[in-house]
């Protein structure tokens, strides 16, 4: 696409703009030298008839008792007759006294005529243009060279010369006609393998379930194969990003399932229950049920949210150690609980980056949470911060287990839980969080050790 | 009736097990299919219930396993997916009935009702011997038009029997389809209920006779 905003231009004006200027000044070359070879070939074949008709009269040029004598043969002129009617003039004179003809025709300079080739040239006489045909004759016994001329008016010429142009100029029209007229249905039959291309795309997305599987297209083209293949790319990548997609949606509503089950029942043995610790116990169990379904749907639209296409919306100042401090805030009941203690250490800032809050929000919250959940009783849960040039450093460590090197990568998929049902609650879905958001910004994310426990950074750039 | 509950989240398997140990069940439960295989090697279970989605082998694999070791137990399979293959893939594999989460307490119930009623070859929920009549779905029991109150052990106990009357059931079998592996059991604890079941239903219903040294048997006539 040549681009921007203007509108494109269609295929056959392109091709039709492509082919008809050079075409048209082909054509002009062709006929400027048309008319030179033509003009060429008309003014020798006249010549020839108009030199031929001169020799055949000055043969007659002879001398009788010293006199200079001539009988103009009618055959000489009968070469002459043309359907033109041009006018045929002779001049015969010995030096410069006119012996028969016409006086006035245009006399040459005699010593440069030529004896034995007939010199034509053209000159005016009588308002027209005439051709003239001229030789010397040196007779015996007569001193005086004798000038023969014979001339012809050049309508025949002329008219000769128009039919073979115009005839030429009709050829040349109807050669780049064809070809325009052309156009169209060569266009049509190149592009038919495009169509049927096309033909295989639309197929495609009247199925309810789409098809992301290549083309099946027959062979192609090779300049259409570059093409196809970069579709079929494309095809593999939303592929990928459906499967996902779908996986996701599954595991969902896998993790929402159990919960929903989990209630149901406890809400029957809540209604059922004989004692008031029976009907304690249930109400205590609908209560984590529902902490557990609550804090799956956050997460699931804060990875929504962060795996949202799209333009993020505008970037934020965020001071990181004030969103620590309200994390921390948020975050000081669940650590009481868990008996973990919640530290912030930062040495002199600014922590200042930009980039969109909630996301940043979430992604410390997650990494909090994960630190309280999976530490043991008395250990810490550390957020520092740490400005370095160019980069601002976000570290949170735990005294957990941590997590061992091959499974770090492991950890940060969607809903794997390393420790299974048997390790503290969660949804598996944290790290994922951490991840997403961190791509989201351009943040890197490492998992490392915090000997013991685990050591998440992230590292945001700052310019 | 003994019933093992495979299940990885916790609080939903404590659900199941309060609401079938209130049916009159002794019910276990494990967390993984490697246990779920080990444990029911041992014990003869009735029924399992078994969640396709566990952490170690999942519960396609667990069911085959079990089928190929030719154990006869009634397996109902739990699952939080949605698709039909999956139903289709484990009642092939040998599962005798299918629910899918969040399912219907009362659904859950009579299924594992019905699947009881199964285990002995009958399905009907009543079960009639000379006087006494036994309904396995709703757990009540009249002898001779009396309605007899039964505590949990001795409903298993009656249950356990009752499908077999006539027959001698072995006091290690009686035994172990009454309690779960974490009740705990006194060692004279099935003799008490025994006991206890008896003295309920004298003196117009069926007689349990104790045969020396062997078990049980519930009179037929």
């Amino acid at each position: 696409m040549s681009g921007g905003t203007s509108r494109a231009i269609s295929l056959r004006y392109r091709l039709l703009l492509a082919m008809f200027g050079p075409l048209a000044v082909l054509a002009l070359v062709l006929g400027l030298l048309g008319w030179v070879l033509i003009s060429d070939v008309v003014r020798r074949t006249n010549d020839r008839v108009l030199g031929g008709a001169l020799g055949a009269i000055a043969e007659t040029v002879q001398v009788e008792r010293g006199e200079v004598t001539l009988d103009l043969p009618p055959a000489a002129f009968g070469m002459l007759e043309n359907s033109e009617r041009d006018n045929v003039y002779y001049r015969i004179a010995v030096g410069g006294a006119l012996l028969t003809g016409y006086a006035d025709l245009p006399a040459p300079d005699p010593p440069t005529l030529s004896s034995e080739e007939p010199r034509f040239r053209f000159a005016q006489f009588r308002g027209q243009r005439i051709r003239i045909a001229e030789i010397r004759r040196n007779l015996p016994r007569i001193d005086a060279p004798v000038v023969v001329q014979v001339a012809e008016t050049l309508q025949n010429r002329n008219s000769l010369r128009d039919k073979l142009m115009i005839a030429l100029l009709i050829g040349e029209c109807v050669l780049v006609g064809i070809v325009l007229l052309l156009i169209r249905p060569a266009l049509g039959w190149s592009l038919r393998p495009l169509s049927d291309l096309r033909g295989v795309i639309e197929a495609r997305d009247t199925r309810a379930a789409p098809d992301l599987s290549p083309l099946r297209t027959g062979p192609l083209p090779s300049e259409l194969r570059p093409l196809s293949r970069s579709f079929d790319r494309l095809l593999a990548r939303l592929d990928d990003a459906t499967t996902g997609m779908r996986r996701f949606t599954a595991d969902a509503s896998h993790q929402m399932r159990t919960p929903l089950s989990v209630l149901k029942v406890q809400v029957a043995l809540a209604r059922r229950g004989r004692s008031d610790r029976e009907r304690s116990e249930a109400l205590h169990e609908i209560e984590d049920a529902t902490d557990r379904l609550e804090r799956l749907l956050t997460q699931l639209l804060t990875l929504a949210r962060a795996d949202e296409a799209g333009e993020l919306p505008p970037d934020h100042e965020i001071d990181l150690k004030e969103l620590s401090q309200h994390v921390i805030s948020r975050r000081i009941r669940q650590a009481i609980e868990a008996e973990v203690e919640l530290l912030l250490e930062c040495g002199e800032g600014p922590f200042r980056i930009k980039g969109h809050r909630t996301l940043v929000f979430e992604m410390l919250s997650n990494l909090v949470d994960n630190a309280i959940r999976y530490n043991r009783r008395g250990g810490t849960a550390q957020i520092e911060l740490f400005a370095d040039p160019g980069a601002i450093r976000l570290v949170v460590s735990d005294t957990g287990p941590g997590i061992a090197t091959d499974q770090r990568e492991l950890a940060m998929s969607r809903f794997v839980r390393l420790q299974g049902e048997r390790g503290p609650s969660g949804s598996g879905l944290g790290l994922a969080i951490v991840r997403s958001s961190a791509e989201r910004m351009g943040a890197q994310l490492e998992l490392g050790d915090a000997d013991p426990g685990l050591r998440v950074t992230v590292t945001f750039t700052v310019d | 009736m003994r019933i093992l509950i495979v299940e990885d989240d916790a609080a939903l398997a404590r659900g199941i097990v309060s609401l079938l140990r209130a049916a009159g069940h002794a019910v276990d439960h494990v967390a993984g299919g490697e246990e779920a295989l080990s444990v029911s090697a041992t014990e003869p279970y009735s029924l399992v219930i078994l969640d396709v989605g566990l952490p170690d082998i999942d519960g396609f694999q667990v069911l085959a396993r079990l089928r190929a070791r030719g154990d006869q137990a009634q397996v109902l399979m739990l699952t939080a997916r949605d698709g039909l293959d999956d139903r289709v893939r484990g009642l092939d594999l040998g599962a005798d009935d299918y629910l899918r989460k969040p399912f219907e307490v009362e659904e859950l119930e009579a299924r594992v009702r019905a699947l009881g009623r199964r285990r002995g070859g009958d399905a009907a929920p009543e079960i009639v011997i000379g006087t006494m009549t036994v309904n396995r779905s709703t757990g009540r029991v009249e002898v001779a038009g009396r309605a007899i109150e039964l505590r949990r052990r001795e409903w298993s106990v009656l249950e356990a029997l009752a499908a077999r009357a006539g027959q001698i059931v072995t006091r290690e079998t009686l035994q172990a389809e009454v309690f779960g592996f974490d009740d705990p059991v006194g060692s004279n604890a099935l003799e008490v209920n025994v006991t206890r079941l008896r003295s309920k239903l004298a003196p117009d219903g069926p007689a349990i006779r104790t045969v020396r040294g062997v078990g049980y048997m519930l009179d037929r006539s």
